[in-house]
């Protein structure tokens, strides 16, 4: 996990983390496809951006998913206290595909995310990747913002998980396919960026079980948090603590799972 | 105010605060909002919030706004009795629709709560540039190299706007039809758009790091800022003001006032 600290000692990782942003925050901001609820939610094709810059720039995509969607707090008008819970989540939206890809024994693919070589199973990887990575941004972004006192976690917690997860899917493969084989071109793949040493392994035996740890929280987390939430009275307190236990074991999970994508390409 | 800002150049005194006492008063506003369930008491950082904003000249940032804060507005109204008990005598009683007083007042201080967090945040980007709000982070301690990369996000995000518009026309006067089909099609007619977006950007990033590094770009040494402000006396009194507000509306709340 230290490559989320050390990689700011690289310029262009910084770089990438700043380019990262911008791209998320110029294209989340003014495209939109379907509105769910005028004005408060729609379905935005950027939300495939920390999926699959997670899985290709690693924690840089991270810290530039959880910046660029600050900035399109700032610039949307809709910076405040709620921004923490969207700074975290989207970070988390960005590292949970670099943690994933390749660590999902059995059904991973084991080789780069380009759709060229067994299509098939890279996309049921990928799949599992996006709805996970999205379901992991859903509940800490409800939490937060039902510990606000905004919106109930039921209600935001799966409007987030669809409209994240609908535009990841659909659109991920597609630009992984077009866009992957150029940036491994140009050297911007965090295997390429990042010191070997500062790569977390991935030999743990632990691994695995951690890696689908990852899958699995945060979907029972949003599951039981939905009906939490909507018994009404004793559900504030009950969501409150599940969301302290959630994170946590979605934390642990982390720490434990180190990235594949090194090994895949050969340079670890 | 340009398309991609909502700073508004004005010289009134909350622009002239030191970005980090700006933050500790909206804070004050974001906490008092925050504290009090009871709307008769969340309604005073919602008319302060709103006041300071018109008096910085942000009433076209809020215009333009509006929709979205009117449209959280309804749906906390209507979302929150679902999730909290009734309590006190019934207050509407229209077919299906049964409101006791406690959840009618508790869904009002909670939509309160959101036009204060959206009107008070309004108010800082409002009042701050990007350049102050960057300075302001690395004043109060956030490593350098962060404050790099969100400083840079903030300078190269318009040109991406434009190059991501620059695009989409390009695109559809080639045909591209983001409007037609159904969700699935819809989303998929944004490949064509979103791949020259992400490629030119990133096509950038090598060149721009050998610049970085051949000027002696390092995170790890102390740096200085063009516009570094420091704290004067109306800052410190804005600042500390904040603060005995943050005390008082906690100590309020503990002693049970603005609760339901």
């Amino acid at each position: 996990m230290r490559e989320i600290l050390t990689m700011w000692r690289d310029t262009r990782m910084i770089m990438l983390v700043a380019v990262v942003a911008a791209v998320y925050a110029a294209v989340l901001i003014p495209f939109q496809t379907f509105q769910i609820i005028p004005g408060i939610t729609s379905i935005r094709p950027a939300n495939v951006f920390p999926v699959i810059f997670g899985i290709m720039f690693g924690p840089a995509a991270a810290w530039g998913s959880a910046i660029g969607n600050l900035i399109g707090d700032i610039f949307g008008g809709t910076f405040g206290p709620g921004s923490v819970g969207g700074f975290v989540g989207n970070f988390t939206f960005g590292l949970v595909g670099y943690k994933l890809w390749g660590n999902l024994t059995p059904l991973s693919s084991r080789v780069e995310p380009d759709f060229r070589e067994n299509a098939g199973v890279q996309l049921g990887e990928y799949a599992i990747i996006a709805v996970a990575a999205s379901a992991a941004c859903a509940v800490i972004i409800a939490w937060v913002v039902d510990l606000l006192g905004l919106v109930p976690f039921a209600v935001l917690g799966p409007t987030i998980l669809i409209n994240n997860s609908i535009a990841a899917v659909v659109l991920g493969p597609p630009l992984l396919y077009l866009t992957y084989p150029r940036l491994k071109e140009m050297g911007l793949l965090y295997p390429d960026l990042l010191r070997a040493e500062d790569l977390s392994s991935a030999g743990s035996n632990l691994n695995p079980i951690a890696a689908w740890g990852l899958v699995v929280v945060p979907l029972v987390w949003l599951g039981v948090g939905f009906f939490l939430s909507t018994g009404a009275g004793a559900g504030l307190t009950s969501v409150t603590a599940l969301g302290a236990v959630g994170i946590v074991v979605l934390a642990a999970c982390t720490v434990i799972v180190g990235e594949r994508l090194s090994t895949i390409v050969g340079r670890a | 105010m340009s398309a991609t800002s909502l700073y508004v150049d004005r010289g009134t005194w909350i622009h002239r605060l030191d970005a980090r006492s700006t933050l500790a008063f909206v804070l004050a506003i974001f906490v008092s909002g925050y504290i009090f369930d009871d709307p008769r008491f969340a309604a005073v950082p919602l008319v302060v919030a709103f006041v300071s904003l018109l008096a910085v000249g942000g009433w076209p940032n809020f215009k333009r706004l509006s929709p979205i804060v009117a449209a959280l507005f309804v749906v906390g109204l209507i979302v929150w009795p679902l999730f909290t008990g009734p309590g006190g005598p019934t207050v509407i009683d229209v077919g299906p629709l049964v409101l006791s007083e406690r959840e009618l007042l508790f869904a009002l201080g909670r939509s309160e709560r959101i036009a204060v967090f959206i009107v008070g945040g309004l108010l800082f980007v409002t009042t701050t540039s990007n350049e102050e709000i960057v300075s302001g982070m690395r004043q109060i301690g956030i490593p350098f190299a962060f404050c790099f990369a969100v400083g840079t996000a903030l300078r190269l995000f318009p040109t991406f706007i434009d190059a991501a518009g620059t695009v989409k026309q390009a695109q559809e006067a080639r045909g591209l039809d983001l409007s037609d089909g159904n969700l699935i099609e819809r989303l998929r007619s944004f490949v064509p758009l979103l791949v020259p977006v992400f490629m030119t950007a990133f096509r950038n990033v090598n060149t721009q790091s050998m610049a970085l590094e051949a000027r002696g770009f390092d995170t790890r040494r102390d740096r200085t800022f063009y516009g570094a402000s420091s704290m004067g006396g109306v800052d410190w009194v804005v600042t500390v003001a904040s603060l005995v507000v943050i005390v008082g509306v906690v100590g309020l709340r503990l002693a049970g006032y603005g609760t339901l």
